[in-house]
């Protein structure tokens, strides 16, 4: 069995006195799409911030690449080669659609593979060569998730976290980001660990799933093995009123 | 024709001085949103690393002597150490903590290096002639232009055209531009917090010495609150040229020293003593108009 690139231990993570997530266990191992699903206000992004280093857990531990993360910046997460896809995108307006890009390259010695991921990445995404000079504000929704994508790809990471990727875009945008999430794993061996609200889509992209309900791992397996909606439906909303409490929460 | 020329030339040559120091207040506010209120002192710690630090009743002028490009050297290092160390042991702790917690924490610190000046120099004001030289003017046909004013422009011109090519060209640059957009998006891509915020404060400080130097030349005596009005009217140029927009930076300065020099111009001669008082109700005005200052930062744009 390979080392994990992302192995959580029974995080807890508070804002405030408020509890987001109350010991939740995870792991992604090199190659694989993990799908964290859940309903609004479940811990998902929580979780994926405490992973990128952006949030300190009150208890518990974040291992990247077999480094705990504990007290890193999130730049020195970054630098374990892990990069962020947030909700929203967080594209930076202000700037070219080609400083968006390289912004994430400058701490990187490699200039050769630089060189050559970035004319990858101008071929892969046409709209993107040929809006290189243009403010990033302009693209649309689709075309800056895009750009999100590519920007995290070329800091040099091995693992992306994608959180909602599909929020806020049209039914056909979301196909093509997903078919290029799907992309990033079968030909460039990028490990995903994606935030989605769908099930239905979730069981279609990953290898994995956990199905995360206020702040607690309630359900975790393959999506083939959870192909049996109705159980995922009771763990996504907690219809059954004893489910949760005396499960283990890695089950793998 | 010529007074008002001469007053245009009057106008764009402090306008100039404020806009250097407004950017020094914006390239700040950009990347760790804090109006650094010491930055007026800032200022003052430049002129009086002109003279040798005694308490005597007269300067004692050391650096000040000195050929201008060892004196400008001097003077910068001096005012950007001063600033990474203000970074390092004041904004640094307070990170994370809200804009109005950092914002009275460089009220604090301004009050230290103040009262620090006042232990070491005593609190008179002292006379300091720097760059005699250039007081006295050139003659453009029936214009004349003292050769300060024309060193005023020349020099801030050259800085912003350095800043720009900085900010567009330079990967340091361009990390700062990300970072004051989406501090942490940038942080999350490897972008380094502390050097990002380390460089704003060596450009900031490189400004207040530049403006500082520029400022005594003409002004001829430092004081230890000499650098509060600057501040006051780079904060003021700050907020009405839009905050966080370094291109509003820049108009705001310019526009603050228009309005000034204008006003001192075509006010009746007993309302000239209250000359700041209708610089006040311009900028009111203006903000009354466009709430967001001139020039709108896209930062700002989201928030809304």
């Amino acid at each position: 069995m390979t080392d994990p690139l992302v192995q959580v231990d029974d995080i807890h993570v508070h804002y405030g006195r408020l509890a987001a997530v109350r010991g939740v266990s995870l792991r992604v191992d090199p190659g694989e799409i993990v799908c964290l699903v859940g309903p609004n206000g479940a811990g998902k992004s929580t979780t994926l911030l405490t992973i990128a280093g952006v949030l300190s857990p009150t208890q518990g531990a974040v291992q990247v690449a077999g480094t705990p993360i504990a007290g890193l910046a999130p730049e020195r997460v970054a630098g374990l080669g892990l990069s962020m896809v947030p909700e929203g995108r967080h594209i930076f307006g202000a700037l070219t659609v080609e400083e968006n890009l390289r912004i994430g390259t400058y701490g990187r010695a490699d200039r050769r593979e630089i060189e050559r991921e970035y004319a990858r990445i101008l071929g892969e995404f046409p709209v993107l060569a040929e809006r290189r000079r243009t403010m990033a504000a302009k693209l649309s929704g689709g075309e800056q998730q895009q750009l999100a994508i590519s920007r995290a790809l070329l800091t040099g990471a091995k693992i992306l976290l994608v959180d909602e990727p599909s929020l806020g875009l049209a039914p056909m945008m979301v196909e093509r980001v997903y078919d290029i999430l799907r992309d990033l794993r079968d030909r460039r061996g990028i490990t995903l660990l994606i935030v989605e609200e769908s099930t239905e889509r979730a069981v279609d992209v990953a290898d994995r799933i956990y199905v995360l309900r206020r702040g607690l791992i309630e359900l975790a397996g393959t999506s083939a093995g959870l192909a049996d909606r109705e159980h995922l439906q009771r763990a996504y909303f907690g219809f059954d009123q004893s489910a949760g409490d005396d499960r283990p929460a890695t089950p793998r | 024709m010529i007074p008002i020329l001469q007053v245009l030339v009057d106008a764009i040559s402090l306008g100039s001085l404020y806009a250097l120091a407004t950017l020094g207040v914006g390239l700040v506010f950009g990347v760790l949103r804090l109006i650094n209120f010491a930055y007026g002192d800032f200022i003052t710690v430049a002129s009086y690393a002109l003279i040798l630090p005694a308490a005597g009743a007269t300067a004692e002028v050391f650096i000040g002597r000195w050929p201008w490009p060892f004196l400008v050297a001097a003077v910068v290092l001096v005012v950007v150490i001063l600033a990474l160390v203000s970074e390092f042991l004041v904004f640094r702790p307070l990170r994370t903590a809200k804009p109005a917690v950092l914002m009275i924490g460089s009220f604090a610190l301004g009050y230290i290096i103040q009262n620090a000046i006042i232990v070491v120099y005593n609190a008179r004001p002292k006379a300091v002639g720097i760059w005699s030289g250039l007081g006295e003017a050139i003659q453009f046909g029936g214009l004349r232009v003292p050769g300060l004013q024309i060193v005023t422009i020349v020099a801030t011109l050259s800085l912003l055209g350095a800043l720009v090519l900085f900010l567009k060209r330079s990967p340091f640059g361009i990390q700062m531009r990300a970072a004051s957009e989406d501090f942490l998006m940038a942080r999350m891509l490897g972008v380094r917090g502390n050097t990002v915020i380390g460089t704003a404060f060596v450009i900031s400080g490189f400004l207040a010495a530049i403006v500082s130097l520029l400022f005594v030349a003409q002004v001829g005596v430092v004081s230890f609150h000499m650098g509060v009005p600057l501040m006051l009217f780079a904060f003021i140029a700050t907020v009405i040229g839009g905050m966080g927009s370094l291109t509003g930076a820049v108009i705001g300065g310019y526009a603050v020293g228009f309005a000034s020099i204008f006003l001192q111009a075509l006010l009746p001669e007993h309302l000239r003593t209250f000359r700041d008082a209708f610089v006040f109700a311009v900028v009111i005005v203006i903000l009354l108009v466009w709430p967001q200052g001139l020039v709108m930062s896209r930062t700002a744009r989201e928030r809304v």
